[in-house]
């Protein structure tokens, strides 16, 4: 299995240096190597379970939280509002 | 004997005949992590006058006649990936390195709401991923049976703080063993509940369809206390299931007559220490002495469990680990220019090398073209798997195992070789893909006096019949060892 | 657009409910409040917290689905769409990927008095993300959680439309839909619907072309301009022998034009899987069933019943439908069978609707009842009263509950159509203006004009202007 560690660390926002990239390529197919040992399995893959029927919440609104304790751990506030680097969009 | 060697119910009773009280038992507690936890290492945040005036609370209601739950004035550690409103809560990482949440855990509401008293926050592997504790960004925790030993993991340090009694009971999470495992390597009891026994609402997610918050205790008793005061559906949590709960802890009564153990062949195989299978062959053989009756079975989609499992909780944790992004809350590199290199470097700094392939083997498994092939199959696995142990619990009404293949290993020993630290989690993991309540509990020593933890899995919401022949267990022995010494150093304040 | 060629148009709409509180968390979901003021640790994706999904984003989405005339899917469930952006605090927005709730359905549109049954693929519900704040003066990007959670339904068509025009019927036929409803406000100024827009052209008689994306398309009129932008420039490059590649590309409405946001091969991979901190939906048959009670008549069948039964014209059956009140108004005035209904939609689409509009209230704050607008009709119909006097009994029956005639009898409104009265008052008004008579019969025929206003002037507004002009002429 070829894994395209690059590639697949640009997806997860992470940043690794040349040193990183043939250490994690290396346990990352490692890993898959004791993954892939997966059976033969029967059964359509059907994700659904309708024997565990979810609650559905009221739809009724209240105010729990103040925006000074909201944004208490932000790490740039300016005007009620969290800072990042510009974006264009 | 001091305060903390107590157990909590001894305590509660302590406080209730008002032999004692809340601020002795927790000055008690507090010293003993003055005195040991230089060595051991399990809390990362303390909060000592939040503590002592919360023993004082519980003192002034008991003062004024009222009746008072039982885990009221107890010290009860938390891990730190539990959110305390205004305590910090790390998660053992960079990346929260200074987050403070503004809301409570469902579980802490509850402690609160039963006068529990919370010394401060335990130290973990980072993000709950790894079995040796040794992930954490901020300190590694020592076994204390052995101070050059790991605790083993996630929860290491929760285990080891009620072990080294520098917390009576703690809560721990578990998501492929990380209660069971540190509890099984630091000689006490943890209890693994069923998938949706307890709110999951602030519990920092490692892998969702798996995590569940559980306890710990040097006593069975102990262990059912903290789990009946945490434990029941919540509003909050989608995935809690809707219930009638009774608490267990009244009920625990010694009685193992008649009760079926099937023993799964696959857990006693490769890579499992001798000494462990004959320790959890004797136990099985005083259960048997005591009345129940042994059933040899098989489980032949066990061996599959470590792949699923790492399928899963990646795929999950690369998803419930995006929002650690620099924007909101927690670490935010101080190089960048553009939203990407802040996305990046806030990311590469703030997570461990850990954390970092559980997001990459994560991200892989879910990205385009590969979905099927892994995450599909994993999960498709996962529902077999689950058949199986239906099945094996018409024949049986639970099953005995080791928790871990091998006793605890040396910090630092494994800490290079993932597989080989995945491969702890062997004999766990199958009970969180089934969402299975599951209990270890200590069952002998090996041959460096390290204990060994033996398994106890049960069918969905079976936590009273498990919690009863775990207690069942420990009354038949005579109870478990003592707390263990800690080295020359202990007392020098 | 160039003879020769087709265009193929699809629609995604996203269309914000109005729900009291949020998607997945119980902020109050709320629009144009203060910065951050109307969020909680649930839709600001702190860390451990979990979301609980609202029974009332369910049912609407239902009620959408069966006005469709889709099927639904009463086990589905919710999944996680993964992508790095800063209005959206957990890095993924829950949505449903391969089980929507409402699929296979249809929404008939009008176009030239023609109608057309467009496809809907799928309806499903999702979480709408935050906004970001650009300033000059600032540096940076602020980021506004307050619309993180708001709760959304998308709605997308099958590849059905031929043409903009289509695609602005079928964003009408919606929007009605989801006002008629009552799930949507529907507001495009707030942002509460959007749209995406797909667009291929082909040579006709040829298979479609490929296919590009429109996105932050935000009004209809936009959406119509985007579309010819669109397959005019997909034309142009195959005019040129150039081939269209598959691509997202940005409208910009300010510029009237679209930019390319990225191309196919750097398409996102947005990792979709099932949300695990949520289970599966299940719908009670009994539930489902319930939401079908109170859709009533959909704007667009009424619309296209109005013009068969009562004969009228597209534009009018839109004005009526667009304002459920009005369409209202209109079929119980019509149903008395006193005034014709050409007259009726005349008073309604005119006068009252004027009335509606300087107010800003609905029809409901006023008295008219449908007797009143029948008898107002026929009065001015009939020549009972003049057209100007109609405006006056208008007037009046807005806003107190007095009959027509009662009214007409009050202000002393009613014509006189009396021919012998009349002929007095006209021989008068020729013996006091021999000037305009002399113009007149010297040629200047609009003197009869200020004639006809002399003789009004004498009957206090009260004589029938036809009658008067016709006596007038007749000793001219």
């Amino acid at each position: 299995m070829n894994i395209d560690v690059r590639h697949i660390a640009k997806l997860s926002r992470l940043h690794l240096n040349e040193k990183e990239i043939p250490k994690f390529t290396e346990e990352m197919e490692k890993i898959l190597a004791m993954v892939e040992q997966l059976p033969p399995i029967e059964g359509e893959g059907t994700l659904l379970d309708p024997d565990h029927p979810m609650e559905l919440r009221e739809d009724k609104a209240e105010t729990l939280y103040r925006r000074d304790e909201l944004l208490a751990n932000a790490p740039e506030v300016e005007a009620g509002c969290v800072v990042v680097p510009k974006v264009v969009d | 004997m001091e305060l903390y060697e107590y157990s909590a119910a001894k305590l509660s009773a302590m406080m209730e005949q008002g032999e004692i009280s809340a601020r002795e038992l927790c000055e008690s507690v507090l010293n003993r992590i003055e005195t040991t936890d230089r060595e051991v290492r399990a809390y990362l945040t303390l909060q000592k006058e939040e503590a002592l005036k919360q023993a004082d609370e519980v003192d002034k209601l008991r003062r004024s006649g009222e009746a008072l739950p039982p885990l009221a004035g107890i010290p009860v550690g938390i891990k730190d990936n539990i959110c305390t409103k205004g305590l910090r809560t790390t998660c053992a990482s960079r990346m929260l390195h200074n987050f403070v949440p503004p809301y409570d855990a469902t579980v802490i509401k509850k402690l609160r709401a039963q006068y529990a008293v919370i010394p401060g926050k335990l130290n973990m592997d980072e993000f709950a991923m790894g079995s040796s504790t040794e992930t954490s960004y901020f300190q590694k925790t020592a076994n204390p049976h052995d101070l050059t030993r790991i605790p083993g993991g996630s929860s290491g340090g929760s285990a080891a703080a009620v072990a080294a009694g520098s917390a009576v009971v703690a809560l721990g999470s578990d998501t492929g063993g990380s209660i069971r495992q540190p509890a099984s390597l630091c000689g006490v009891v943890g209890l693994k509940p069923t998938y949706g026994a307890v709110s999951r609402f602030g519990l920092v997610a490692f892998a969702s369809s798996l995590d569940q918050i559980g306890s710990f205790g040097r006593t069975v008793e102990d262990a059912a206390l903290l789990y009946d005061a945490v434990c029941g559906p919540d509003p909050m949590d989608a995935t809690s299931v809707r219930r009638d709960v009774t608490p267990i802890t009244p009920q625990l009564h010694p009685s193992v007559k008649g009760l079926k153990i099937g023993l799964p062949h696959e857990y006693f195989e490769e890579g499992v220490e001798e000494s462990t299978k004959n320790a959890v062959m004797n136990a099985a053989a005083e259960l048997e002495k005591a009345g129940a009756e042994l059933i040899p079975l098989s489980l032949p989609s066990t061996g599959y469990g470590l792949s699923a499992y790492y399928i899963i909780a990646s795929a999950e944790a690369s998803s419930n680990l995006a929002r650690f992004d620099g924007v909101k809350y927690g670490y935010r590199t101080e190089h960048f220019e553009t939203l990407e290199q802040m996305y990046e470097n806030t990311r590469s700094e703030g997570f461990g090398d850990e954390v970092k392939r559980r997001i990459l083997l994560g991200t892989f498994v879910l990205s385009s073209g590969y979905y099927d092939a892994y995450y599909k199959r994993a999960k498709m696995l996962q529902q077999q798997m689950t058949r199986e142990f239906v099945s094996v619990f018409e024949q049986c009404d639970l099953l005995l195992t080791p928790t871990t293949p091998y006793t605890a290993f040396k910090l630092g020993e494994r800490i290079d070789d993932p597989l080989m630290m995945y491969r702890c989690d062997v004999c766990t993991v199958p009970v969180n893909i089934a969402g299975l309540p599951a209990v270890s509990l200590p069952c002998g020593r090996d041959d460096m006096g390290l204990p060994i933890g033996m398994q106890l899995i049960g069918p969905h919401f079976s936590e009273a019949r498990l919690l009863n022949t775990a207690y069942s267990y420990e009354k038949l022995i005579g109870g478990f060892p003592p707390m263990p010494r800690l080295s020359g150093k202990e007392g020098a304040k | 657009m160039k003879q020769g060629y087709e265009m193929v148009v699809g629609l995604e709409i996203h269309a914000e409910l109005n729900t009291d509180s949020k998607i997945y968390c119980s902020c109050h979901n709320a629009f144009g409040l203060e910065v951050n003021s109307q969020c909680c640790p649930i839709c600001m994706g702190m860390p451990g917290t979990l979301p609980t999904l609202n029974s009332r984003v369910v049912d609407s989405a239902v009620k959408m689905g069966h006005a469709l005339h889709c099927s639904i899917n009463r086990i589905c469930k919710q999944d996680r769409k993964n992508y790095f952006y800063p209005d959206l605090p957990k890095a993924y927005q829950i949505s449903q990927f391969d089980v929507p709730l409402c699929e296979h359905g249809y929404v008939n549109i009008m176009v030239d008095g023609k109608q057309k049954k467009i496809g809907v693929t799928r309806i499903h519900i999702e979480e709408d993300a935050g906004k970001l704040l650009h300033g000059d003066s600032f540096g940076g990007t602020l980021v506004d959680f307050n619309r993180c959670g708001v709760p959304l339904i998308e709605i997308v068509s099958e590849p059905d439309m031929r043409s903009s025009a289509e695609a602005k019927a079928y964003l009408d036929a919606i929007k009605a839909i989801l006002q008629h409803l009552d799930i949507s406000d529907c507001k495009m100024q707030e942002g509460s619907i959007r749209c995406d827009v797909n667009v291929s052209v082909h040579k006709e008689g040829e298979p479609f072309g490929t296919r590009c994306e429109m996105k932050n398309v935000n009004t209809f009129s936009g959406a119509v301009r985007a579309i010819e932008y669109e397959a005019n420039r997909q034309i142009e490059l195959l005019e040129q022998g150039e081939s269209i590649s598959q691509e997202t590309r940005r409208w910009d409405d300010s510029r009237g034009k679209s930019f390319l946001l990225r191309s196919k091969e750097d398409a996102q991979d947005y990792r979709y899987f099932p949300e695990p901190d949520l289970l599966t939906i299940v719908l009670s048959a009994e539930r489902v069933e319930s939401l079908k009670e109170g859709i009533g008549e959909l704007p667009n069948d009424r619309m296209a019943r109005l013009m068969r039964e009562y004969r009228l014209s597209q534009g009018d059956a839109t004005l009526l439908v667009e304002v459920p009140e009005k369409a209202d108004l209109f079929e119980a005035a019509a149903a008395i069978g006193k005034a014709k209904a050409d007259e009726l939609v005349k008073w309604i689409v005119g006068d009252i609707s004027k009335y509606l509009n300087d107010t800003g209230k609905p029809i409901s704050d006023f008295a008219i009842t449908p007797v009143q607008l029948s008898d107002l009709a026929e009065a001015v119909t009939s020549g009972k009263i003049s057209s100007t006097a109609g405006k006056t009994v208008l007037d009046v029956i807005l806003f107190e509950d007095k009959s027509v005639e009662a009214v007409i009898e009050e202000k002393g409104l009613a014509q006189i159509s009396d021919t012998g009265a009349l002929e007095e008052i006209v021989l008068e008004v020729l013996k006091n203006n021999e000037k305009s008579v002399q113009d007149y019969r010297g040629g200047k025929t609009n003197a009869l004009g200020y004639l006809v206003g002399q003789c009004m002037r004498l009957t206090k507004g009260k004589g029938n202007p036809t009658l008067m002009k016709e006596l007038l002429i007749k000793h001219l």
